[in-house]
C-alpha cells in the first residue's frame, strides 16, 4: 500500500493555518496535513508520528520558528523544512538558512507565485533522501568545480553531523554561502574545512542574493591558504551551543512558554529563551526576590523557597538560586500542581 | 502555685506563624481579618503592602497578575488581586509535607 507524505504546518495564526492547509491540498501527491498552533505542540506532533515535511513561521509570540527549527534540526534531522514568514527581512532569511532549512518563503510570495511554491514543496516531498539527487559520496570539493564547470544552478546543502550549511550556485558561479553564524566567504571557508560532510543539489534559487563576487578559484586558494582557528567553532562555543540546544529542547519536553534568568547584581543583564523583552520581567523578579526574603526574614517563616504568579495568560514560577533568580513561564492550561517540580527540573538543565 | 510559675516560664519563646486570611483595600490598609490577634494588624499590613507593591510592579511591568504565592519553609502566602487591593491567606506549612501545598490550593 502506498504511503502518503505527511506535512505539518506550524504558525500561531489559526485563520492562516485553515487557508494554507486547504492551499496544501493540491500538492499533487495529496499529502497528509497537520497543523500546530505552537512550537510545544508541533515537537510533540513530531515526536508522535513521522512527517516528512514541516512548515514553519518564523514569528511567533512564545517560542519563535527559528528556536523550533534549531531544536529540529538536532531531533529530526531528515525532516526538510520551510521556513516562512509575512516579512521581508534578510537577517531571518540568513538565520533560517543558517539553521539549515530546505526553502525559504514569504507568505505574500506564496500567493503570488502559488505554483511555484507548490512545485517547490513537492520536490521536497517526493525526493527520495538515498536517490540520485542525494550525492553523498562525492568530494564537495568536485562537485562545486564541477558545477562551475558546467556552468549549472543550483543550491547545495551540506551536513556535518548536526551542523548544516548551503552554498548558492548561479550559472557555474558561487554567489553566496551560509552556516550557523557566518555567510559570504567566512561561511564558504568554514564549510571546506568541514571533515565527513555529507551534501545534495536542491532546485536553483534565481533571485537569491550575492554574497561572494570572487571567483572560485579565487576562493578555493584563499579558503587553502588561510587556516585560521578562529574560523572553527571552538570547543567552548561548541559546548554553549550543545547546552542551547539541550535547554531548549528541555523547555519544549516539560511544556514552559520561556525562561529567564535573572542575576542578583542589576548591572548584570538577565538572559532569556522564548522571550523577547526580558528587562521588565527580570527587574519584577528581582523586586518579588527582595519583598520575598524582606516578608521572611520579618515573619521568621523560615528560607523563601518559591513564588507564583498567575494570570489568565500564563503562569510564572521563580525560583531563588544561589547568584540567580531562576523564572519559568508557562501557558495557563499547565497544571498549576506540578509547576513547581517541572520548573525545578528546568533549573537543573539550566544548571548543569 | 510556685511551681506551675516555674513550669510556665521554662520554655523558649516561640513566635507562632501566622494562621488565617485577611483583606487590604488598595492603600494596604488591613479591612477584615480571621488571623489570630496575638499577631498584630500592623504586621498583617506589612505582608499586605508588599504584596501589592509586587501586584503594582506586575502590572507596570505589563504582565498583571491575578495570583501571586510565595512560598517560605515555613509558611505559605497566597494573594489574590481584588480590585486594587487583596484577599491574603497565610497558611503555616508542616515542614514535613512532600509537595509544596501551595500549588494545590489553587483553583
Amino acid at each position: 500500500m502506498e504511503t502518503r507524505h505527511k506535512i505539518l504546518v506550524l504558525d500561531d495564526d489559526s485563520s492562516w493555518l485553515e487557508l494554507c492547509s486547504d492551499f496544501l491540498t493540491q500538492l499533487p501527491s495529496k499529502p497528509d496535513i497537520l497543523t500546530a498552533t505552537s512550537g510545544m505542540s508541533a515537537l510533540s506532533l513530531l515526536d508522535a508520528q513521522p512527517f516528512r515535511v514541516l512548515l514553519c513561521d518564523l514569528k511567533m509570540p512564545q517560542m519563535d520558528g527559528l528556536e523550533v527549527l534549531s531544536i529540529v534540526r538536532r531531533r529530526f534531522p531528515e525532516l526538510r523544512t520551510v521556513a516562512l514568514t509575512g516579512f521581508s527581512d534578510e537577517e531571518f532569511r540568513s538565520r533560517a538558512y543558517a539553521l539549515g532549512v530546505d526553502l525559504f518563503w514569504q507568505k505574500f510570495d506564496m500567493h503570488q507565485n502559488p505554483q511555484l511554491f507548490l512545485d517547490c514543496l513537492e520536490s521536497l516531498l517526493i525526493r527520495d533522501g538515498g536517490g540520485l539527487s542525494n550525492i553523498h559520496r562525492k568530494n564537495l570539493l568536485d562537485v562545486i568545480q564541477m558545477e562551475s564547470a558546467l556552468r549549472n544552478s543550483s543550491v547545495l546543502r551540506i551536513t556535518s553531523g548536526w551542523k548544516v550549511a548551503h552554498i548558492w550556485i548561479k550559472d557555474g558561479q558561487l554567489v553566496d554561502a551560509q552556516v550557523e553564524g557566518a555567510d559570504g566567504e567566512a561561511a564558504f571557508w568554514r564549510i571546506m574545512k568541514w571533515k565527513d560532510s555529507a551534501f545534495e543539489s536542491l532546485p536553483p534559487e534565481p533571485g537569491h542574493i550575492q554574497t561572494i563576487t570572487k571567483s572560485l578559484d579565487a576562493l578555493l586558494l584563499e579558503s587553502l591558504q588561510t587556516v585560521k582557528k578562529a574560523d572553527n567553532p571552538t570547543p567552548r562555543q561548541e559546548a554553549e551551543e550543545t547546552a542551547l540546544i539541550t535547554r531548549l529542547t528541555a523547555m519544549a519536553y516539560e511544556g514552559a512558554d520561556f525562561v529567564v534568568t535573572v542575576p542578583a547584581k542589576k548591572e548584570d543583564a538577565a538572559k532569556g529563551w522564548g522571550i523577547r523583552d526580558v528587562d521588565q520581567l527580570a527587574a519584577w523578579a528581582r523586586q518579588a526576590g527582595k519583598a520575598a526574603r524582606r516578608l521572611g526574614r520579618k515573619l521568621d517563616a523560615g528560607p523563601w523557597t518559591h513564588a507564583a504568579g498567575h494570570n489568565l495568560e500564563r503562569h510564572l514560577l521563580l525560583l531563588p538560586g544561589k547568584d540567580r533568580t531562576f523564572v519559568a513561564g508557562w501557558p495557563p492550561e499547565a497544571d498549576p500542581c506540578c509547576l513547581f517540580e517541572q520548573s525545578k527540573k528546568l533549573a537543573d538543565t539550566w544548571a548543569s | 502555685m510556685g511551681i506551675l510559675n516555674w513550669l510556665s516560664k521554662s520554655g523558649p519563646d516561640f513566635q507562632k506563624l501566622p494562621a488565617g486570611s485577611f483583606t487590604v483595600d488598595r492603600h494596604g490598609s488591613v479591612l477584615t481579618t480571621t488571623v489570630g490577634s496575638e499577631f498584630s494588624r500592623r504586621r498583617l499590613g506589612d505582608i499586605g503592602r508588599e504584596v501589592l507593591s509586587l501586584f503594582h510592579a506586575a502590572r507596570a511591568a505589563q504582565m498583571p497578575l491575578t495570583g501571586l504565592d510565595l512560598n517560605f519553609a515555613g509558611l505559605h502566602i497566597a494573594a489574590r488581586e481584588m480590585q486594587g487591593g487583596a484577599i491574603i491567606f497565610l497558611s503555616p506549612q508542616n515542614p514535613l509535607a512532600a509537595s509544596p501545598p501551595a500549588e494545590k490550593e489553587r483553583p
